[in-house]
């Protein structure tokens, strides 16, 4: 190094640091004695002082700092004591990608990659997805551009960590000299020191993900209220009410039960085998006889739960409407982990890749499928079967349908593919959703487009009915949710908040609150009333697919790309349980009548319930005991290479499902 | 150096970049810029690719296809590429001397051929066919639904699971859920058994019974089943012979796995076997049902026999229990015999012959007519005579038809006359009729054997000369005489035979089994001995002739 480039050196590191008057005196003293060899400090011929020079220039520049550093700092920590290891180890990931982007930002993209491809692995199993999006980013100006980055830079990440392993590490640092991983900790992480035992590795999913300042926000959105309780008056309510007249009028229980029959014998006609009528009505008797006893363990069940008033003003159901879904609810059968319910599976066929949504309405006799081809068909499951069963002879030529016109209705109307098609809870009207922005409401009497929503800037993921009908919430790519009610053009609400695409929405039984689950790996909880954010929920790994809100409004399911089934209490946002058992994403989640059993469908082709009543009882017991329990799988029912699409149970506790079959690639 | 170092700073190599500048018309696109542009073309790539991949989300798929693409430029407010809308997989194609390249196969197509080419076939239209996928939690196994696993005995699994898991094998309680139809299906069975009123529906039942797949569910229920009615029901011999006829139609269905109930299926059988009591006394063909359940046993043991090494051991000495046991009643002692015979000739040998003298002492008092006053005794006691005797003579024939050299008449018919023998020897009371009836098919197959020549005259006249001294209870030296002699002459004849040229190999296997030979000479005699002439019929002709 020649004594110019010294000089100049100083002078950059002086100015860098602030020190204005010294940087002009020593230019002044430069200037001054240019061309002598003699100055007040004279650092060139000092070899003490030009070496440590030399090192802080080359500090400042060398790239490989970084490497050496974290390295270092790995290799201690993948050493440290078993105890505080996982402890110690969840500090490494922030380093690294902190470390990364550092690199990225200071324009050393070759290190960067060499540096992030040399360590990503150590982290791939738990931040797959985060590490792909990292990946992509090169240049400074993604940085700044791309938001995953922009918060992880901007905010803090929260660590947990016991006493000793914070010793531990402070000394390691302090000891080893490597200020610039200090740095780095320093600036972004905000340790949570506590005294005693460090956790065990395995009871924190908390550190899976995060994203920004985003537990201090979740924590502090967590702690509001919230009212689970059912509303007021409900059908359920009414049941009860009426119970006393129902146990005398068992008379009347057999004739609804013949109406059952009359239902069966139209599907079993279109499946065309001989035996299942008789399967299943000998299935409707075993119902009868356990209905009767269930449905009082269930009343009083659903009694001791709190009662809530609607936030909303709720649509005035029609006594028909009323007196049906009552009927129903008094033919439900009770089901558990001993007794199981019937799935009956809807399989679309010749959809030609084309089918991105499907949905069963409330009592499993009309189908919707959205298409790609911006369509959407509707068929009705009990209209086909009548015909199916005059005319079973030239099952052969399938595609003309059985008066040589299709079977189903076809609605268009959109510009883009249909992510989405649901019923209203009577199956009176269809609810679109599409990348054209828009919401379409359909009439399933007239066949005909009513409304076209606009509101959306962006493609609409999903669209979902009030469970009492008239408002609908919706979620789109433009990272919202919006509430609707179906006499109005505009939102009445709008839900921000999600920090990417929030991919579905699901309202609570009592219609106060929607759920919404999004890419950027939470799910949320919002009231309705106020559009506030009152529940965060963190766990999932991959994007959210699915969500099922429990009869009793007190617990939450969610699946997500993974194939992990979440279970969360409302109350406390926590997980109850992952469900694991599936091996690719979860399209769909459903709960029976009565809550006791969950019912999942993913792109493994395979339908699981789960029994999700021995955890709630078993949460109550274990409140004091503080054991997380297990949810047990009960049945997976395999179908022949169909993804399931939608899982429905009817109000009578009948499992439907759907997919389209999917040929194996050659 | 420094270029080369950098290029590997994205994927998409600065070249990549040119060519594509070129193909859009720049031509004087800087190295620089190029280097710059890799970096960011990268980054844009992924960002398609997320979007792409929420899209397919949402299309509820798990393969990219190239619509998913154009869904995502149009989320990004981008122009789609046009050309690849086909929705099926695009077919890449590996370059020829790269490793890592590929390419779009999109041939040059002439117009001519896709005007003059027929109309492609209208795509089938979207339909839904509706199937149950399970009932009441159960998959019904129809052709819609995947085909199921095969079911497992729970046996199996948990032996299974006692090798890889742990040393502790926790068993939770498993709650057996049983389909409606199956419940339907084992009512019916029980009440067909216990009904006998409709032997023809019956027979059908059983039919089904053994060929029916989907049963694995009952078998529980129909062990239960057996063992209670058998427990229950030994005063009712239909019962009891119908439900070894469920018994056996469940061991012949080829879909059961019926191994691990077995054990709890056995003592029923056994209990039909040996029981002092089956059905009414007088009234009833019990023998019938103990013939019948000693074929079963026999079944049971030659299906079962490799997988339970102990299954055989422990029937034998169940029977042979039950059978050296003077206190058991005789019908014990026949189920014991049939039991024992039908489980092959070796263990007749080692187990009824071993002990055949002395029982005979002990029976010989019930078969005198004149000590034995009670008829129906001594009808059982000829039973059981006729019994062992069978077992005895089956015994030696097969042991004689293993001579190779010695011509033997042909199966068909030496069967035909053994069947014979069988059916008419348990009618017989009196020992002229039995002598009688026995002298007819040995005639008939010294008729036909009689081409062999010299020895036939010979056997037409020694029965009639030797049928006394059995009667008479001959001496145990001159029984241990008579064999000595017996030996070399059969020796004798079959080295005759041997030289005739029949082939010399023979002669290695005949020293052989001399030894064989020679016991099985010792064992006629003294069956002989034993029984006299009513073992006859069960000796092959020729062998007959030197043994005479």
């Amino acid at each position: 190094m020649d004594p110019e480039q010294v000089d100049e050196f100083v002078m950059g590191y002086l100015k860098k640091k602030g020190f204005n008057s010294a940087a002009k005196h020593l230019q002044e003293s430069l200037h001054n004695n240019n061309g002598s060899t003699f100055s007040s400090i004279d650092y060139h011929n000092d070899p003490e002082l030009n070496k440590l020079i030399r090192s802080f220039s080359q500090s400042e520049n060398d790239p490989s700092r970084y490497r050496e550093g974290y390295s270092k700092l790995r290799s201690w920590g993948y050493n440290s004591l078993d105890l505080y290891k996982h402890e110690l180890v969840r500090v490494m990931y922030p380093v690294f990608i902190h470390c990364y982007m550092d690199l990225v930002g200071k324009g050393h993209t070759q290190e960067a990659r060499s540096f992030f491809n040399s360590f990503r692995k150590d982290h791939e199993m738990v931040h797959l997805r985060d590490l792909q999006k990292l990946g992509g980013v090169l240049a400074p100006s993604h940085l700044q551009e791309m938001e995953f980055a922009r918060s992880l830079r901007q905010s803090k990440i929260n660590i947990k960590i016991c006493q000793y392993s914070y010793d531990l590490l402070l000394q390691y640092l302090h000891r080893t000299e490597s200020t610039l991983m200090l740095g780095i900790i320093n600036e972004h992480i905000n340790f949570q020191v506590y005294s005693g035992q460090p956790n065990s590795a395995s009871d924190d999913i908390e550190a899976v993900t995060i994203v920004g300042s985003f537990h201090e926000t979740a924590d502090h959105v967590n702690q509001k209220e919230i009212h689970w309780g059912l509303l007021e008056d409900s059908l359920e309510d009414r049941l009860e009410k009426t119970g006393g007249l129902l146990s005398d009028s068992e008379k009347g229980q057999g004739e609804s039960k013949a109406g059952d029959m009359d239902d069966s014998k139209k599907r079993s006609a279109e499946i065309g085998k001989q035996g299942s009528s008789i399967k299943k009505l000998k299935k409707d008797k075993a119902g009868t006889a356990t209905t009767k006893v269930a449905r009082q363990e269930t009343s009083t069940v659903l009694s001791s739960m709190p009662r809530v008033k609607p936030e909303l003003a709720m649509p005035v159901m029609s006594t028909d409407v009323e007196e049906s879904i009552l009927e129903d609810l008094r033919n439900r059968v009770q089901l558990s982990s001993v007794a199981m319910p019937s799935v009956s599976f809807y399989t679309f066929v010749n959809t030609h890749n084309g089918l991105n949504s499907s949905s069963i309405s409330h009592d499993g006799s009309l189908v919707a499928g959205g298409f790609s081809d911006s369509s959407i068909k509707v068929w009705d499951m009990a209209k086909i079967g009548q015909a199916g069963s005059c005319g079973l002879q030239d099952e052969n030529n399938q595609t003309v349908g059985l008066n040589g016109r299709r079977n189903y209705t076809l609605l268009v109307g959109h510009s883009g593919p249909v992510y989405s098609a649901t019923f209203s809870p009577p199956g009176d009207y269809v609810l679109s959703s599409s990348a054209d922005t828009t919401i379409r409401l359909w009439s399933t009497k007239l066949n005909a487009n009513l409304v076209c929503y606009k509101g959306h800037n962006h493609t609409v993921w999903d669209a979902q009915f009030s469970p009492f009908g008239h408002y609908f919430a919706s979620c789109s790519h433009d990272r919202t949710a919006r509430i609707w009610s179906m006499d109005r053009m505009q939102p009445l609400r709008m839900m921000a908040g999600h920090l990417s695409d929030v991919d579905c929405v699901q309202w609570h039984p009592n219609c106060n609150y929607i759920a919404t689950g999004s890419s950027d790996k939470t799910v949320r909880l919002w009231d309705v009333q106020t559009g506030e954010c009152v529940r965060i929920f963190i766990g999932h790994r991959s994007m959210v697919l699915s969500l099922a809100m429990s009869p009793d409004g007190r617990y939450m399911a969610s699946g997500d790309e993974d194939g992990t089934i979440m279970m969360w209490d409302l109350s406390t946002a926590r997980c109850i349980t992952p469900l694991m058992g599936h091996n690719s994403c979860v399209w769909t989640l459903s709960y029976s009548g009565e809550g006791s059993l969950l019912a999942s469908g993913s792109a493994d082709c395979t339908v699981k319930l789960w029994d999700v009543s021995s955890s709630t009882k078993l949460t109550k017991a274990e409140e004091k005991n503080g054991n997380s329990n297990r949810l047990r799988s009960l049945r997976t029912f395999p179908t022949k290479s169909t993804p399931v699409h939608a899982l429905r149970f009817s109000r009578r506790n009948l499992l439907f499902a759907a997919g389209a079959i999917s040929k194996p690639s050659s | 150096e420094l270029w080369k170092g950098e290029e590997k700073m994205s994927i998409v190599p600065k070249e990549t970049i040119e060519v594509i500048a070129q193909s859009i018309g720049i031509t004087n696109l800087s190295p620089e810029a190029a280097l710059m542009l890799a970096p960011d073309v990268e980054y844009r790539v992924r960002e398609i690719m997320q979007e792409a991949i929420k899209c397919m989300r949402h299309s509820k798929r798990t393969t990219l296809t190239a619509s998913d693409v154009d869904g995502a430029l149009n989320l990004r407010n981008l122009e789609p590429i046009y050309g690849f809308g086909s929705g099926g997989p695009i077919r890449f194609r590996k370059a020829i001397g790269h490793r890592d390249l590929f390419y779009t196969d999109d041939r040059e197509v002439d117009f001519k051929d896709v005007i003059e080419a027929p109309l492609p076939k209208a795509p089938l239209d979207t339909e839904i066919v509706c199937h149950w996928l399970a009932i009441e939690g159960v998959q019904p196994a129809i052709p819609e639904n995947a085909p199921l696993e095969v079911i497992r005995a729970p046996a199996e699994n948990q032996i299974y699971q006692q090798k890889d898991g742990p040393l502790i094998d926790i068993r939770l309680p498993v709650k057996h859920v049983l389909s409606k139809e199956l419940q339907l299906y084992f009512q019916k069975i029980a009440e067909l058994t216990m009904s006998k009123s409709n032997p023809s529906l019956f027979k059908e039942a059983l039919v089904s019974l053994a060929s029916d797949s989907g049963l694995h569910p009952l078998v529980p229920y129909f062990t239960n089943f057996i063992a209670d009615e058998v427990s229950r029901g030994l005063n009712d011999f239909l019962l009891l012979f119908n439900l070894m006829h469920v018994v056996r139609s469940l061991l012949q269905n080829p879909h059961i796995h019926i191994e691990p109930y077995l054990h709890q299926l056995m003592p029923s059988v056994v209990t039909c076997l040996v029981s002092r009591k089956l059905g009414n006394r007088f009234a009833d063909n019990h023998w019938d049902l103990r013939d019948f359940t000693a074929n079963l046993v026999a079944l049971i043991c030659k299906r079962f026999g490799n997988t339970y090494v102990t299954l055989q051991s422990r029937l034998t000495k169940t029977l042979v229990n039950a059978l050296l046991d003077p206190k058991k009643a005789l019908t014990q002692h026949y189920g014991a015999i049939q039991g024992l015979a039908a489980l092959g000739h070796n263990v007749v040998r080692l187990l009824v012959l071993s002990n055949l003298e002395p029982y005979l002492s002990l029976l010989e008092p019930e078969l005198d007519a004149e000590k034995q006053k009670n008829q129906m005794k001594s009808y059982e006691a000829w039973r059981v005579y006729g019994a062992l005797l069978r077992a005895a003579g089956l015994c030696i024939h097969d042991r004689l038809k293993i001579f190779p050299n010695l011509p033997s008449p042909s199966p068909s018919l030496l069967n035909k006359g053994k069947g014979k023998v069988i059916n008419t020897e348990p009618n017989k009371r009196k020992l002229s009729v039995d002598s009688s009836e026995n002298r007819s098919p040995r005639k008939r197959l010294i008729a036909t054997d009689g081409s062999d020549g010299g020895p036939s005259p010979m056997q037409v006249d020694r029965p009639t000369g030797d049928a006394n001294p059995p009667q008479n209870s001959v001496h145990p030296s001159s029984s241990e005489q008579a064999s000595g002699g017996n030996a070399p002459e059969s020796r004798n004849a079959k080295e005759n035979q041997g030289s005739k040229g029949r082939t010399i190999t023979r002669k290695a296997i005949l020293d052989q089994i001399w030894k064989d030979d020679l016991d099985s000479g010792r064992l006629l005699v003294k069956l002989h001995q034993l029984y006299g002439d009513r073992i006859l019929p069960f000796i092959p002709s020729t062998e007959m002739s030197l043994f005479l």
